[in-house]
């Protein structure tokens, strides 16, 4: 009995650790979510038009940024060189400014994480928050919580469906439908505007993956007749799925000429897909993706790889910098979006260091 | 395999003390360790024991102990569900949508859905005699892809704009938001039900032995065909109220609820086997869970693989000390 009893426990204890081995592998794969930036080191802002927003009309105090708790919300793991870029970047500026105190939560990819992390950093005594939000909807308890004490919030690399100034004061992040038809751009000019190309898409219901879509296919359409889009099918922004619907996609579509991933993950895994078919990628089959990680833009100056346009991670200088002109009482922008630069064969030799 | 004794045979009384004090222990083990990490947290952040940030973990919680009450009943039984994260996100989903009909029809619509959900796995569980673990893996899958399906491949989130369900979801009575007070009626009804019931008794004489409970009479199939209905009840409603209280029904959320969900009923003391369990033990699990959540944005400086590895250590932690807690007392 008191054998039974000990190996009972037992395979509780087993079981339990293997349902948390199973939590914690569970989320590594969906970190690959997605943004871009340029490939040089900080951030230049595009265009930020468009209204504006100031302390007096969002409400709060003013405060200087040395005396000022600030919380930091990542959406995703940082298990992808944009998610650990971002943070970085936010860390270094808030070290080199010198707050008061930064705090840094990680969402995980679960939505329900991102509201109580948030509404958790408030209870602390945040100031300020910067977020990265998972989702363009279902903050809103976070941010109504922010709201009730006037905590200014501003959302980073993902925009929010939701009143700037009033919700939140500012976004600041990266044009995606623009990424896309510059990712269409330079694959009309690398083929000539002719061929068959398969998309692998970011993953489903994430707002990335639609607007690089539209951008890429609506630009496809209207400048490269001559151009099939033949297969789109989702990779999950990971690289073991990129690869593994390529292997698929090349077996079902031998014919395919050009292949365009939405993020540089993917695109790495296609390329991996493409050498095991026997092709040489970038000649035979080229590549173009989203993202300018340092390891995408290394492999066009190999030559196996034919375009990245970049989407620059590194909030951390214009994030503070909006908040300490916001803190001021001068106004913002609501929408500060940020300008991305592109790698091809001529430049990425000279980039490549630039890139993250 | 100890709680099916004193129906398998008549037992002496001191043996049936016995019985009765492991059963205690396991179920305030957890309590306890709840109570020591509390105390812990208190001494080493100072923003931690505040009625905020403790309303706030409450509150975090509450949707999840309502998933976890369906899932204990069904892990006493000796089963599992791996459906309630999909069945969560369909319930919010569903709720957001319906509640263009008012909010009765926002709550009613995920119910009644996450009901058929639980018949058709607890149908196939109970007379097809298949695997728990699969046929609820199907349905984690299949519903997430009724979810994507409904959503346009996840793309489209229905809002809600009804006041009286974004009340539901927002407000309270006093300090206590309603979903921590569902929460908590719910706990009060499932341990009534689990611990005073008839049902309740054929719930955990099922689990202990299946072959026992036949021979004695009992509907296993029956029993077994309504755990998994209150299982997917338990997720749509705790999927409509995070809708409520997101004021959205977002396709993604729920992904790896499940495992949390089993988490804090093992940690709780309900054996994984079947034929013991405790719903007091459950909700000390799941408020656990958030308080590590909690403990670790409280550090606020970790990165995301550190609080894997915090949390993943924590947890084990939890359970050794649980275990050996339980093991000293049946000594």
């Amino acid at each position: 009995m008191a054998l039974q009893r000990t190996s009972r426990g037992l395979v509780a204890a087993v079981s339990l650790a293997a349902a948390v081995g199973l939590i914690l592998t569970g989320c590594t794969n969906t970190g690959t979510g997605s943004n871009t930036s340029s490939g040089s080191s900080e951030q230049k802002v595009k265009s930020s038009d468009g209204p504006t927003c100031d302390i007096s009309t969002y409400g709060g105090e003013k405060i200087d940024l040395k005396d000022a708790v600030v919380g930091f919300s990542q959406s995703e793991k940082e298990d992808n060189p944009f998610r650990i870029a971002e943070t970085q970047s936010i860390k270094d500026e808030a070290a080199k400014i010198g707050v008061k105190k930064l705090i840094t939560t990680n969402a995980q990819s679960t939505l329900s994480k991102q509201i109580s992390d948030i509404q958790d950093m408030i209870s602390q005594g945040a100031n300020v928050l910067i977020v990265a939000p998972l989702n363009s909807d279902g903050l809103e308890p976070a941010l109504s919580a922010a709201r009730e004490k006037n905590i200014p919030v501003i959302t980073v690399d993902r925009k929010l469906n939701a009143e700037a100034c009033k919700d939140y004061v500012s976004f600041l992040g990266s044009d995606f439908v623009e990424q896309g038809k510059r990712a269409a751009d330079q694959l009309i000019k690398g083929t000539g505007g002719k061929g068959k190309v398969a998309i692998l898409l970011g993953a489903s219901g994430n707002g990335v993956t639609t607007d690089r879509t539209k951008g890429f296919v609506d630009e496809i359409k209207a400048e490269a007749p001559g151009i099939e889009i033949v297969a789109q099918q989702t990779g999950d922004f990971a690289r073991d799925k990129g690869q593994s619907v390529t292997e698929q996609l090349l077996q079902s579509n031998p014919e395919i000429t050009a292949i365009y991933a939405e993020n540089d993950e993917m695109g790495l895994g296609a390329q991996a897909a493409i050498i095991a078919a026997g092709k040489t990628p970038g000649t035979d089959i080229q590549l173009y993706s989203i993202d300018g990680t340092k390891n995408a833009v290394s492999q066009i100056v190999a030559g196996q790889y034919n375009g990245v346009v970049e989407s620059n991670p590194r909030f951390g200088p214009l994030a503070f910098k909006t908040l300490k002109s916001f803190l001021a009482g001068d106004a913002v922008g609501q929408d500060i979006i940020i300008e991305d630069g592109e790698y091809d064969a001529d430049n990425a030799s000279s980039k490549v260091d630039g890139a993250y | 395999m100890t709680a099916i004794e004193p129906s398998a045979g008549p037992a002496s009384s001191s043996q049936l003390a016995r019985e009765r004090a492991v059963g205690v222990v396991q179920s305030f083990g957890a309590p306890i360790v709840l109570a020591i990490v509390v105390i812990v947290a208190a001494f080493s952040f100072p923003t931690f024991f505040t009625v905020t940030n403790l309303t706030n973990i409450l509150l975090q919680s509450s949707f999840l102990l309502i998933v976890a009450i369906g899932m204990t009943f069904v892990i006493v039984t000796g089963g599992i569900d791996l459906s309630v994260g999909s069945v969560f996100a369909l319930g919010g989903v569903l709720a957001a949508y319906a509640s263009q009909w008012g909010w009765v029809a926002a709550l009613v619509v995920p119910l009644v859905v996450g009901a058929v959900i639980g018949v058709i796995q607890g149908a196939l569980v109970a007379w097809g005699g298949m695997a728990p673990f699969i046929v609820t893996l199907a349905g984690l899958l299949a519903v997430r892809g009724i979810v994507l399906a409904i959503t346009n491949g996840g793309s489209t989130t229905p809002l809600i704009t009804d006041p009286v369900l974004k009340g539901i979801g927002q407000g309270g009575f006093a300090s206590i938001e309603w979903p921590v007070v569902i929460g908590l009626v719910l706990l009060v009804v499932g341990i009534v039900l689990l611990t005073r019931s008839r049902t309740g008794q054929g719930v955990i004489a099922v689990g202990g032995s299946e072959n026992a409970s036949t021979l004695m009479g009992l509907p296993v199939a029956r029993v077994k065909l309504s755990v998994y209905v209150l299982s997917g009840l338990t997720a749509s409603l705790a999927g409509a109220l995070n809708a409520a209280y997101t004021s959205s029904g977002v396709p993604v959320v729920g992904v790896g609820l499940e495992l949390s969900a089993i988490s804090a009923v093992v940690i709780g003391g309900t054996l994984l086997t079947g034929g013991k369990g405790s719903l007091v033990g459950t909700l000390a699990g799941v408020l656990l869970l958030g308080v590590i959540q909690n403990v670790i944005n409280q550090v606020g400086s970790l990165t995301s693989s550190v609080q894997s590895i915090v949390s993943g250590g924590f947890l084990a932690v939890v359970v050794i000390i649980q275990t050996v807690l339980s093991r000293q007392q049946r000594l």
